[in-house]
Formats: structure tokens, sequence, C-alpha cells
């Protein structure tokens, strides 16, 4: 599902109207506007300071990555094993990359 | 270091000021044109101003927030520090946000529900500090980082502290905590494990999870 | 229903009186006691000052997860601190934000917030937000046998296709809202929490609609 591949840094956000770069797990580099796709694997309830959070592992054949929603302890049609395409801009915790409250679509089987 | 600071208050003017003579890459956002065209006429180089609303991606954008290292919400609404938080932290993936706390009654929004890496409270900070002043023998909170996730705290050691006589290393001190350093008449002990606590010392712990009620057990008794 | 009304400007003084006149417990706050006077002498519910964002107050106005509460102040950030804290403190399902800027609206809805703009602004629309379940219409065809009606699509429809909700209603959904963006859907789109449709469908089958939109179904 990988379209067109263009180097795409500088001034762009999730909803700048500036077009995500679709590219497998393994190529998102933080900062950078993207589109991924992969299935649920995993989903981990990650409530901090009294309030609800969402994790959400996606994974493609190349690696995975994590997207998670503050404020929520669950969102319609996602579950285990559910495609979706997650559209945002990455943030590097520690280690890994991270999606935080970003577009998501569910994709049929 | 690339810096944005929403807000050109004094505190926003003394911050850029500071770091730009550190060195560090600075621009200043404010909406009122008064303050942005009387802006000190001999202001550092480097010093970048710009008039718009920080709480609007364009304005953010503008000012180059997609490579910032750190955007601090610095303004005298609560509500606009939490906005530019969480659009700094969401829409630009800027690593470290730095937010100021106006109301105390409002801190609890400023963590990673709003994209607040380190939240800054004026008058928590103040009371902490003259609490710090002028008690021994508890446990003050200086300041909140990582989103509430780890506390600095402080404790002057009063003479019937548990802690007194003990080195470091035998106090007891729970895994998530650590002790940062040990203020001893007017110098800094950088503490070792075999550093003795006396009475008088003030310790300034670093406390992450649940382990506060330890450590005031060890420090205050 | 119980709601609670942020902001007693035009729009806001006229959600209250309408919800308040349809026999809902409303409650309405402003950080300024003389906006009340927009709602007039007959005014049946309660009024409350301060700032809707603060926990103590709306645990006094009575907030629970039941209550719909209407972020309408005239301050964009204002109206997202309400709706976060009533959604995400106090779990209410119902709850509305105005936004001016329409950017930062579609960042909001990500955070599954509904936002009214400020060109579609209207009290109706707000109201029909409160009550998602509604007989509000969009539109009516002249011969009155078609409708289009505005609904929002809740947790438990998410995943369902909108062919499959086409052909059940025997309707179309002629627009989608999510994110920021409107479209017309295709047909093989999966509905999710929190999307906007307006859907045309007969004037008899709002309910079978309603009906599909909230029954758990196996996607």
């Amino acid at each position: 599902m990988i379209s067109a591949r263009r180097k795409n840094r500088g001034q762009q956000t999730s909803d700048s109207g500036g077009d995500p770069v679709s590219v497998s797990i393994a190529e998102v580099q933080a900062r950078q506007l993207v589109c991924v796709t992969g299935k649920v694997t995993r989903m981990t309830a990650r409530p901090t300071s009294g309030q609800p959070a969402l994790a959400v592992t996606v994974t493609d054949e190349s690696g995975t990555v994590t997207a998670v929603w503050t404020g929520r302890r669950s969102i319609g049609g996602i579950t285990l094993g559910r495609r979706v395409a997650i559209k945002g801009m990455a943030i590097q915790r520690g280690a890994h990359l991270e999606f935080t409250n970003p577009s998501y679509t569910l994709l049929p089987r | 270091m690339k810096v944005i600071i929403a807000g050109a208050g004094s505190v926003g003017r003394y911050m850029a000021e500071q770091l730009q003579s550190s060195g560090h890459d600075v621009t200043l956002i404010d909406n009122q044109v008064g303050i942005v065209n009387n802006r000190p006429k001999d202001s550092k180089r480097g010093v970048t101003w710009y008039l718009g609303d920080a709480c609007e991606v364009a304005t953010l954008e503008a000012v180059g927030a997609a490579d910032a290292d750190v955007v601090a919400a610095v303004t005298g609404d609560d509500e606009d520090n939490l906005v530019v938080s969480l659009l700094s932290k969401q829409e630009f993936a800027v690593p470290r946000v730095v937010a100021r706390v106006n109301n105390p009654k409002n801190e609890w929004m400023f963590n990673d529900m709003w994209g607040v890496d380190v939240s800054v409270s004026t008058p928590h900070l103040l009371t902490g500090l003259v609490e710090e002043a002028v008690t021994v023998g508890s446990f003050v909170r200086l300041l909140s980082l990582e989103g509430g996730k780890a506390r600095l705290a402080e404790v002057t050691l009063a003479t019937n502290s548990p802690a007194i006589g003990k080195e470091v290393l035998d106090l007891g001190l729970p895994r998530e905590s650590t002790v940062v350093a040990v203020l001893r008449g007017g110098h800094v002990v950088v503490p070792r494990a075999d550093t003795v606590l006396h009475a008088g010392d003030e310790v300034l712990v670093l406390v992450t999870g649940g382990a506060e009620d330890d450590v005031r057990k060890a420090l205050v008794g | 229903m119980h709601v609670i009304v942020v902001g007693c400007g035009r729009v806001g003084s006229e959600v209250a009186r309408n919800l308040s006149a349809n026999g809902h417990e409303v409650v309405v706050v402003d950080r300024r006691a003389e906006a009340f006077r927009r709602l007039g002498e007959d005014f049946a519910g309660t009024t409350m000052v301060g700032v809707g964002f603060d926990r103590d107050l709306l645990e006094a106005a009575g907030i629970t997860e039941q209550s719909a509460v209407a972020a309408v102040t005239s301050g964009d950030n204002s109206n997202i601190l309400i709706a976060r804290v009533a959604k995400e403190t106090f779990g209410t399902s119902h709850v509305v934000a105005r936004i001016y800027d329409p950017r930062r609206a579609s960042i909001y809805e990500r955070l599954g917030i509904a936002t009214v703009a400020t060109v579609a602004w209207t009290s109706e629309r707000v109201l029909r937000h409160l009550l998602s379940v509604g007989s509000t219409r969009d539109w009516i065809d002249p011969s009155a046998k078609f409708t289009m009606v505005e609904r929002r699509v809740p947790a438990d429809a998410a995943g369902t296709s909108i062919a499959s909700l086409e052909s059940a209603i025997a309707g179309r959904v002629a627009l989608l809202h999510r994110f920021g963006e409107t479209s017309i859907p295709a047909a093989a789109m999966l509905l999710q929490e929190d999307d906007q449709i307006h859907v045309i469908v007969s004037a008899g089958n709002t309910d079978l609609l309603d009906q599909q939109l909230h029954s758990e179904g196996g996607h």
C-alpha cells in the first residue's frame, strides 16, 4: 500500500492540508506527517494523573508503532485484529515512536 | 536549541533573554500589537518576535514549531497555555512542552492530557519555597515533572528525623526515588551512598510513582 | 434530561430557554451574572456564576454521565476545556463545543468532541447535538415522503459499512463529516464513532435508522 514516497520534512501539520506520506511502519520518522496501515495487535489502558488514555499498537509486515488517544477508554471499532489506517505526526517517546490522538480510518478486513 | 515562547509578558521576555544569551534560537509570540511594537529596541540579536495568536496552528507553523525543540506556553491565561501545549505536542510533535500555571486550581490539567511535559505554577512554587524556608521537618513539594509523574521535593531534617546520622545508603529509600542533593551550611553536597546526614540538612529528593509516603517516613518519620 | 449550558450569550440563552421550555432540567453557567438577564424572567432552570471547566462547579451543577453539556462561550479555548473536562473527567457523553476556528475544530474532533462551527451556528444545531436521537430534520421533500436527518454515529455502530446501513434503512448516507472533512461517502467506507452523517431516508424510517445506529451489531 505504498504510494509515491516524497521527502517531506519541514512545516507540515496533521491538519494543515499538507498531504501525509504513506509509509510502512518501519519508515516512520518523528515529526513527519505520515499515514500507516496495519492491524491492531494490542490495546492497553494507560491512565495517567487520574485521566484515562488508550494505547493501541498497530503492526504491519515491517514493524509496530503505538497510537495513544488521551481521555478515552475505548474507541468504537478499534479491537484486536482490526485493520486501521493512522494518519498523524509521530513523536519520539524514549526509544520508540508514538502518535498522539491521530486521525484513524477503520478498514474492511 | 530552538525555543518558541508563547506569551511575551515579563515571564516570557525574561526567559527569552536568558535563553538567547545561552546561545539558543528564541522566538517570542504575542498577540498584542502594543507589546510586539514596543519591544526593546536594543533587543538582543537572535530573539525573533512574532505577532499572532499562538493558539492557532497557522501561527505555530509560521514560527517553525515543526522543528522547535521546546515550546514554552507562558501566557497569563491558563486556557491559552493548555491549548498551545496541546497543539505543540499533537500537531508538531514538539519534544518538550513547558507550561505555566496561573491559577493553581487548574494545575490538575497541566499534564500529558494537554501535551504538557513540565508545568510550573508560580504561586505553588512560591508557596513551596516559603514553606521550605520556614518549615523544618516537613515534606515540601517543589516541582512537578513529566506531566506529574515525577516530583522534586525537599525536606529540612528536624532533630528528630530518623535520617539523622545515617548514610544515604541506609535510609531505606524506595527504588522509585533518589536523593538529588543535600544543602548544608550554604554548600551543595552531592550525595553519595556513604554521605551521612545531619540535622538541618536540606535534602532534595526526586520521587516517582507512589513512593512519596515511604520517602516521607524515611526523612521525616 | 439534565443539561448544562456554559456561556449565556445569544445562542447559549436561546438553547437554555428552548430546552427548559421543553421540560429539560437546565443549568446555565456564565462568568458574569449580568448575562443571565438574557434568559428572561420566567426561566425555569438554574443559573450559576463561575468558570465552566472548574470541576467543583460542574459537580455543584449536578453533572453526571447522563447529562448533556453545551460549551458555547465566546472563547474557543474555554469551550474546548469545558468539553474535555465534561467528557474525560465526568464521562459525559453528550457534549458539544462551539469553535470559531475551523482548523482547530478538526483537531478537536480527533479528541472525540462534537464541534459546531460558527458558519453553521444556530441554537437549533446545538440542540440537535445534545438531543442526539431527535425529531429534528434538515429537510423534507415536497411530497413529504423523504426526509434528510443528521445523526452522530455512536461507538456501537462503528465498523458498519455505509452500504449495509443504507440497505438496512432503504436510504442513502448523503454526507459524512469526520475529523473536519466532509465527503460523500463510498459504499465500502466503515462508519466510525463520532462521525456526523446526513441521511436521506423515507419519512417513516427515521426510527429504523436510530435503531440501526444504536444496536450493537457484529461488524
